[in-house]
C-alpha cells in the first residue's frame, strides 16, 4: 500500500472531476437545449448490431437533422423484450420514440402509458391510409391514435437451412408443407447429418408466442372473444396437438434441438451457426440474421410458409412505434416526424425509398433489402415500394418463394389481444416441460396454465 | 487436452518422484515466504515429515490436490483462452481438440473492433473507481465520527448503521430502484454512474470495519494531537488517515472486487452504451457468434486475472479477512 | 500481517467501546456545542448520513410501505393492506420457488462445503509452494461472474459435441441435457456456482488454520498423537467457529442467488430453477403489470427469514470472539 498514495491522490482528483461532470451533465434530458432545438431520443438498433447498420442509421439521422434543423435526434440501442420492457417503461428510460409489439398496443393504451399522437399522425399525407386491421391495434377506445404500425409486419413462417436439406438428400426447393412432413424431414436431416432437424423457442414469452403460432396453424386459438368477454383457451386441442408433436420429435425421433433456453435472438444464432435445420419465427427474421448474425445471400437460407392444417393460418404480428407519455408537445411533433422519416416515408415516397435502400445495400457488410413483410398500407402500395427499390434488392428471393407465393393468400390469424403477454408467460413453461420431461402431462399442464391465464385476463 | 489426461499420471511412484525437483528449484520469492511462514507450523511436525509413510502419503495427496486444482480451477480458463483463438466452427464441433484447423485472431478482432469491448471495459473501470471513492470516503469519515470524535449521538448512529447489516440486499432492490428513478432532488439517476456509486457507499460492513480499526489505534496519539491544538480536520488528515492505510487497502480491495462482480444493479440502472459496464454488456452479447463471444469473455477475464496475479497477497489476505471479520 | 491481526483481535474490545456514549456531559448551549467540535462531528458524519439516509435507511422504510401498496411507479400508489402478501401466499409458484431455493442452498452446501475444507487442511500442511496452491484455488473467484456463467453455459451444451458431453463421452457416459433437464438444471447451476466460489472458502479456512497455536500441536505430540489424530482433534476443533460462520454466510448468500438462474435458464425449464430472488426480480421488473408491491412483499418475507439467521450469526460471533 505504501506506494499507492500518489496514485490514490491522483485518482481522488480525477474522481472529483468525474463526480462534478456527472452532476453537471444531468440536465441533458431537458426537451429543448440551449440552442432552442427540440431534442428527442429514438429507438435505434439491436445492442449488438453491425457497425454497418449503425452507420446507415447515423446517415439517416444526419439527413433528418438537415431536413429539420431545429430537431436534435439521438439514437439509443433498443431491443424489445418482455423481460425488460416494463422496467424501462416504469423507469422512464425509454427513448421518446420506442417500439412495441403490435399486440401490446391496446393494453398500453388502456393503462395510459402512451402519448396521444392522433393529430400529428393524421396530419401526415398518408395518415388515413393505414391498413385498418393494423392501425386498430394503436387506436384507443376514444378513437385516437396512440401508436402506428411501423415495421416488420410479419406472418410466422418456416425458416430452413438449404445446405442441411441437401446434405440429407432433400430437395431444398421442395420444403415441407405439413407438420407431418416437417417431422419427417427433421428426422431425415438428423439421421443423415447429426444436426437437429427442428428447434423451438422456449425461453420466456417467445416460447409461448411460437406455441400459439403452432396452435394457430392447426386451427386453434389461445383466446376467444364473444363481444363482451375474453376467455383463455390455452387448453385448446390444437395447443396440445402441437405440444404432442414437439414431444414426439424430441422423445421418439430425437430430431428436436435439446434446448429449452432459446429465445428469439438465441434461436437465430443457433440457426446461423448451423446447429438446426428448421424453425418458425416471423417472416422478416432474415433482416436480423444479416444484421446480427452475419448471414449473407449465398448462405443457403430458405423461407417457406408455416404448414397449416384444417382451418389453420399463419399468426401475424408486427412492430408499432409509439411515443413516451413524458414527451412534451414539441417532442411529440418531432417524434412523429422521425417516425415518418425512419419507418414510413420509405413506403410512400420514391426518393426516400431509394435513399434508404441504397444506404442499406451499399453498407459494408450489406444490409438486407427486400425481405418479404406484410403491407402496412395496402398491397398495391407495398408492391409499388418494392418496385422503387428493385435495383437494390439483395435478399435471395428465389429461396423465399415458398412464402412469397402465398403471402397474400394464406389465412392470417391475429395475435390474442387481451393480456397476451400473460398468456405467453403461462405457455412457455409448458413448452419447456415437454422438451425437458418425456412424461410431461400435457393436458394437466395446459389446464393449470389456462386457469392462471384466465385470471390474468380478468386481472 | 493435456489437463484432462493428467489423472492417468497419478501412479504413486510418479507422484512421489515429482515434487523432488520442484523442491530443489530455487525460487525468487522463497526467502520472503520463509520469513512469513517461519513462526508457524501445521499439524505435521518436522519429525513427522521425516517418516517415509507420512511423507509419501502427504506428498501424494498434495500432488493430487495440485492436479485437481490445475484441472478444475485453471482448466476452464485455459479452455477459454484457447477458444478465443479458435475458429467458431471448431469451437462448435470439436471444442476440446487442439486447434484442428489452426488458430485465428478473427474472434479477438471482432470482439474488440465490432463489439467494442474496450469501451465497456472502461465503463467498468469508472464504475469501480467511483464506487471505491465513495466507499472509502463514507467509511473513513463515518468511522472517524463513530470511533474517534464520538459525539453524544454516536451510539444511536452506530446502531442505525449496524441495523442495516441485518437487512439483506434483496429488500433494497425495488425501493432503491424507485429512488434512483425518482430521487428526492434532481432528475432520474438512470444511466448515471451516481446510481451505482452512491448506493455502494452505504455499506455498513465497511463502516464497521474501519471504525473497529480506528478503535484499535492508541488513544494517546489523538490526545497528544489535541493538546497540540490540532482540530478534528487536522487530526483526520494528518494522523488518522496516514495510520489507516492498511484498512483502506482492505476496503479498497473489497470495493473494487464487488463493483467488478456486480451485475443485477448495474443491469437495472446503467442501460445506455455510454455507461453500461462490461458484465451487463456481455449478457446482451450472449447470442452473438460463439467465437466472438469467447474472445470477449477471455478479454474480460484477462484484466482481473492480471490484477490478481500482481496483487495476489492483497487479494488473498483480503479474502481470508473477509470470512473472519464479516459482521 | 500485524495490522490486520490487530483488526481481528481488537474487534470485540472496540465493539464494546464505540457503542459507549462520550464520557463528557454534553453541553446544551448550541454555541459551545459547535465550538467543542459538535459541528465538525456532524460535518464528518455528513457523507455517511446522506448516503445511508437516501440509499439504505429510506429504502428500508420505503420497502415496508410499498409492500402494502399497489404501485407501478407511474400512477400514484394505492393502499391495499395485506393483499400483496395474500397474493404471494396464494400463488402456486411459492412452494416451488421456496423448494428450489432451499434445494440450491442444500446442494451448494453439499458441493461447496466439505471439499474446500479438505483442500484447506491439505494446503495448510504444505511447506513450500503454498502460494501457488492458493493462487490456483482462488483463480476462479476473480473471474467476473457473468463471464463464468456464459462460459459454463457453453460447457453445458447439450449436443454430443458439448464440452462436458465430449469429456463424459470418453468414458461412455451421456450425452446429458444439463440445463435443459428439469432434474439436472439446478445441480448444474450449483456446480458452476461452486466453481466460482470455492476458492474464497478455501482461503478463509486457510487463514483460520494459520491461527492454530503451535503449542497445541506440540502438546498433542508430547501425548504421542498420530498425524490424523492431530488433524482431527487439534485442527478441526479450531475451525469450529469459522466453519459455522461460513455456513451461515453461505446460506444467507445462496438464499439470495440470482445471477446463475437468471443467466443460465431464467428460471426454466418449467420453473425448475426459479429462485426467490429471481422471482422478486420477475415480479417487479418483468410482469406486464409491474407488480412492485408483490415483489417487495416477497422480498420482506425472505428478509425476515434471513434476519433470523443473521441474528444467530451475530450472537454467535460475538460470544465466540469474547470467549
Amino acid at each position: 500500500m505504501r506506494s499507492s498514495r500518489p496514485t490514490a491522490l491522483a485518482l481522488a482528483g480525477v474522481l472529483s472531476i468525474g463526480l462534478l461532470t456527472a452532476c453537471s451533465t444531468d440536465d441533458s434530458d431537458s426537451p429543448t437545449g440551449e440552442d432552442g432545438k427540440v431534442k428527442i431520443t429514438v429507438a435505434g438498433l439491436l445492442p449488438t448490431a453491425d457497425d454497418a447498420a449503425k452507420e446507415q442509421l447515423a446517415e439517416r439521422v444526419a439527413a433528418f437533422e438537415e431536413e429539420y434543423p431545429d430537431i436534435d435526434v439521438e439514437t439509443e440501442d433498443y431491443e424489445w423484450k418482455a423481460s425488460t420492457f416494463t422496467t424501462q417503461l416504469a423507469g422512464g428510460t425509454l427513448p421518446n420514440v420506442f417500439e412495441i409489439p403490435l399486440t401490446d398496443g391496446k393494453t398500453l393504451i388502456e393503462n395510459g402509458q402512451l402519448a396521444d399522437i392522433d393529430a400529428q399522425v393524421k396530419a401526415l399525407p398518408y395518415g388515413d391510409q393505414f391498413n385498418e386491421a393494423l392501425i386498430a391495434n394503436g387506436t384507443g377506445d376514444d378513437g385516437k391514435i396512440y401508436a402506428v404500425p411501423a415495421k416488420s409486419i410479419y406472418a410466422v413462417a418456416l425458416h430452413y437451412n438449404r445446405n442441411l436439406f441437401e446434405q440429407a438428400g432433400l430437395d431444398p426447393d421442395q420444403p415441407p408443407t405439413t407438420w407431418d412432413e416437417v417431422r419427417e424431414y427433421a428426422k431425415t436431416i438428423h439421421d443423415a447429418t447429426g444436426v437437429a432437424g427442428y428447434a423451438m423457442m422456449a425461453l420466456d414469452n417467445a416460447g409461448g408466442w411460437q406455441l400459439a403460432a403452432g396452435a394457430n396453424s392447426r386451427g386453434g386459438v389461445i383466446e376467444t372473444f364473444d363481444g363482451e368477454e375474453y376467455t383463455a383457451t390455452l387448453d385448446d386441442p390444437a395447443v396440445a396437438e402441437h405440444l404432442q408433436w414437439l414431444h414426439d420429435l424430441k422423445w421418439e425421433d430425437g430430431s428436436l434441438l435439446d434446448r429449452t433456453d432459446l429465445g428469439w435472438g438465441d434461436i437465430n444464432t443457433e440457426f446461423a451457426a448451423g446447429n438446426l435445420a428448421m424453425y418458425t419465427s416471423g417472416s422478416d427474421v432474415y433482416n436480423s440474421l444479416v444484421e446480427a448474425n452475419g448471414v449473407t445471400a449465398d448462405w443457403g437460407y430458405g423461407l417457406t410458409a408455416i404448414p397449416t392444417s384444417g382451418d389453420g393460418g399463419a399468426l401475424t404480428g408486427g412492430t408499432m412505434a409509439a411515443v413516451t407519455k413524458q414527451s412534451t408537445d414539441e417532442q411529440k411533433d418531432a417524434a412523429v416526424k422521425w417516425i415518418d422519416w425512419w419507418y414510413l416515408s420509405k413506403l410512400q415516397d420514391q426518393d426516400q425509398a431509394v435513399a434508404d435502400a441504397k444506404t442499406r445495400a451499399e453498407a459494408d457488410p450489406a444490409q438486407a433489402v427486400g425481405t418479404p413483410v406484410l403491407p402496412i398500407f395496402s398491397k398495391e402500395n407495398y408492391e409499388q415500394s418494392l418496385e422503387w427499390v428493385a435495383d437494390y434488392v439483395n435478399v435471395p428471393l428465389e429461396n423465399m418463394t415458398g412464402y412469397t407465393d402465398v403471402m397474400f393468400d394464406q389465412e392470417l390469424v391475429p395475435e390474442a389481444s387481451a393480456a397476451v403477454q400473460d398468456l405467453y408467460a403461462q405457455l412457455f413453461p409448458v413448452v419447456q416441460a415437454v422438451i425437458s420431461d418425456e412424461n410431461a402431462d400435457i393436458d394437466a399442464l395446459l389446464a393449470t396454465a389456462n386457469e392462471a391465464g384466465q385470471s390474468a385476463i380478468d386481472g | 487436452m493435456t489437463t484432462v489426461q493428467t489423472p492417468s499420471s497419478l501412479s504413486p511412484a510418479q507422484a512421489v518422484a515429482a515434487p523432488a525437483p520442484v523442491d530443489a528449484a530455487p525460487r525468487r520469492l522463497g526467502r520472503r515466504r520463509l520469513v512469513v511462514d517461519s513462526g508457524e507450523r501445521g499439524a505435521l511436525s518436522t519429525a513427522d515429515w521425516r517418516r517415509p509413510l507420512v511423507k509419501h502419503t502427504w506428498r501424494t495427496m498434495h500432488l493430487l490436490l495440485l492436479v485437481l486444482l490445475v484441472v478444475w480451477c485453471l482448466g476452464p480458463l485455459l479452455l477459454l483462452g484457447k477458444f478465443a483463438f479458435t475458429p467458431t466452427q471448431d469451437i462448435q464441433s470439436t471444442p476440446l481438440a487442439f486447434f484442428p484447423n489452426g488458430a485465428t485472431t478473427h474472434n479477438v478482432e471482432m470482439a474488440w473492433n465490432r463489439y467494442h469491448i474496450g469501451q465497456f471495459f472502461m465503463n467498468t473501470v469508472w464504475v469501480a473507481v467511483g464506487s471505491w471513492f465513495v466507499q472509502v470516503l463514507v467509511a473513513t469519515t463515518g468511522g472517524f465520527v463513530l470511533s474517534v470524535l464520538r459525539p453524544a449521538w454516536a451510539r444511536a448512529l452506530n446502531w442505525a448503521v449496524l441495523a442495516t447489516l441485518f437487512v439483506p440486499a434483496v429488500v433494497l432492490l425495488v425501493p432503491l430502484y424507485k429512488i434512483v428513478v425518482d430521487p428526492p432532488i434532481g432528475p432520474s439517476l438512470i444511466d448515471n454512474y451516481l446510481a451505482v456509486w452512491l448506493p455502494a457507499g452505504a455499506s455498513a460492513f465497511n463502516v464497521v470495519l474501519v471504525a473497529r480499526f480506528f478503535d484499535s489505534l492508541p488513544r494517546e496519539i489523538f490526545e497528544a494531537a489535541r493538546m497540540d491544538g490540532a482540530g478534528p480536520f487536522r487530526l483526520f488528515r494528518s494522523i488518522v488517515l496516514p495510520m489507516s492505510k492498511p484498512i483502506i487497502g482492505v476496503v479498497s480491495v473489497f470495493a473494487v472486487i464487488a463493483s467488478w462482480k456486480d451485475f443485477l444493479w448495474p443491469f437495472l440502472v446503467l442501460k445506455s452504451d455510454t455507461v453500461k459496464p462490461l458484465s451487463v454488456y456481455l449478457q446482451s452479447m450472449a447470442n452473438v457468434d460463439k467465437g466472438t463471444l469467447m474472445a470477449a469473455l477471455a478479454i474480460s477475464t484477462l484484466i482481473p486475472i492480471a490484477m490478481f496475479l500482481v496483487f495476489q497477497r492483497m487479494f488473498l489476505r483480503g479474502a481470508g479477512l473477509g470470512g473472519a471479520v464479516k459482521g | 500481517m500485524t495490522t490486520d491481526d490487530a483488526v481481528l483481535t481488537d474487534r470485540p474490545r472496540g465493539a464494546a467501546r464505540s457503542g459507549r456514549p462520550a464520557p463528557r456531559v454534553p453541553n446544551r448551549s448550541p454555541l459551545t456545542w459547535a465550538r467543542r467540535g459538535g459541528l465538525s462531528a456532524l460535518v464528518f458524519a455528513l457523507p455517511l448520513l446522506l448516503v445511508f439516509g437516501v440509499f439504505s435507511w429510506w429504502p428500508i422504510v420505503s420497502a415496508v410501505v410499498m409492500s402494502v401498496q399497489q404501485t407501478n411507479l407511474i400512477d400514484p400508489p394505492t393502499f391495499v393492506g395485506l393483499e400483496n402478501f395474500q397474493a404471494i401466499f396464494a400463488d402456486p409458484l411459492l412452494p416451488k420457488v421456496v423448494r428450489n431455493t432451499a434445494w440450491f442452498a442444500l446442494l451448494a452446501l453439499v458441493f461447496g462445503y466439505p471439499i474446500p475444507l479438505v483442500g484447506a487442511v491439505l494446503m495448510s500442511e504444505l511447506r513450500r509452494r503454498k502460494g501457488l496452491y492458493s493462487v490456483l484455488a482462488y483463480l476462479p473467484v476473480v473471474v467476473p461472474p457473468v463471464v463464468a456463467v456464459l462460459l459454463w453455459k457453453f460447457f453445458y451444451d447439450p449436443r454430443p459435441q458439448g464440452v462436458f458431453n465430449t469429456i463424459l463421452g470418453w468414458v461412455g457416459l451421456g450425452p446429458y441435457s444439463w440445463l435443459n433437464d428439469q432434474a439436472m438444471a439446478m445441480p448444474s447451476l450449483v456446480l458452476e456456482a461452486t466453481w466460482a466460489a470455492a476458492g474464497g472458502t478455501v482461503i478463509i479456512y486457510l487463514a483460520a488454520l494459520i491461527g492454530v497455536p503451535s503449542e497445541l500441536y506440540d502438546a498433542a505430540e508430547v501425548d504421542g498423537a498420530s498425524v490424523w489424530r492431530k488433524v482431527w482433534h487439534v485442527t478441526m476443533p479450531h475451525l469450529r467457529g469459522v466453519l459455522f460462520i461460513t455456513l451461515i454466510l453461505q446460506v444467507i448468500g445462496t438464499a439470495q442467488v440470482f445471477l446463475e438462474p437468471f443467466l443460465f435458464t431464467n428460471g426454466g425449464p418449467n420453473h425448475a430453477t426459479l429462485t426467490v430472488m429471481l422471482w422478486v426480480y420477475q415480479l417487479a421488473f418483468t410482469s406486464i403489470g409491474n407488480n412492485f408491491g408483490e415483489a417487495t412483499a416477497l422480498s420482506l418475507l425472505l428478509a425476515a427469514f434471513l434476519a433470523v439467521l443473521s441474528l444467530v450469526y451475530f450472537r454467535l460471533t460475538r460470544s465466540w470472539s469474547q470467549s
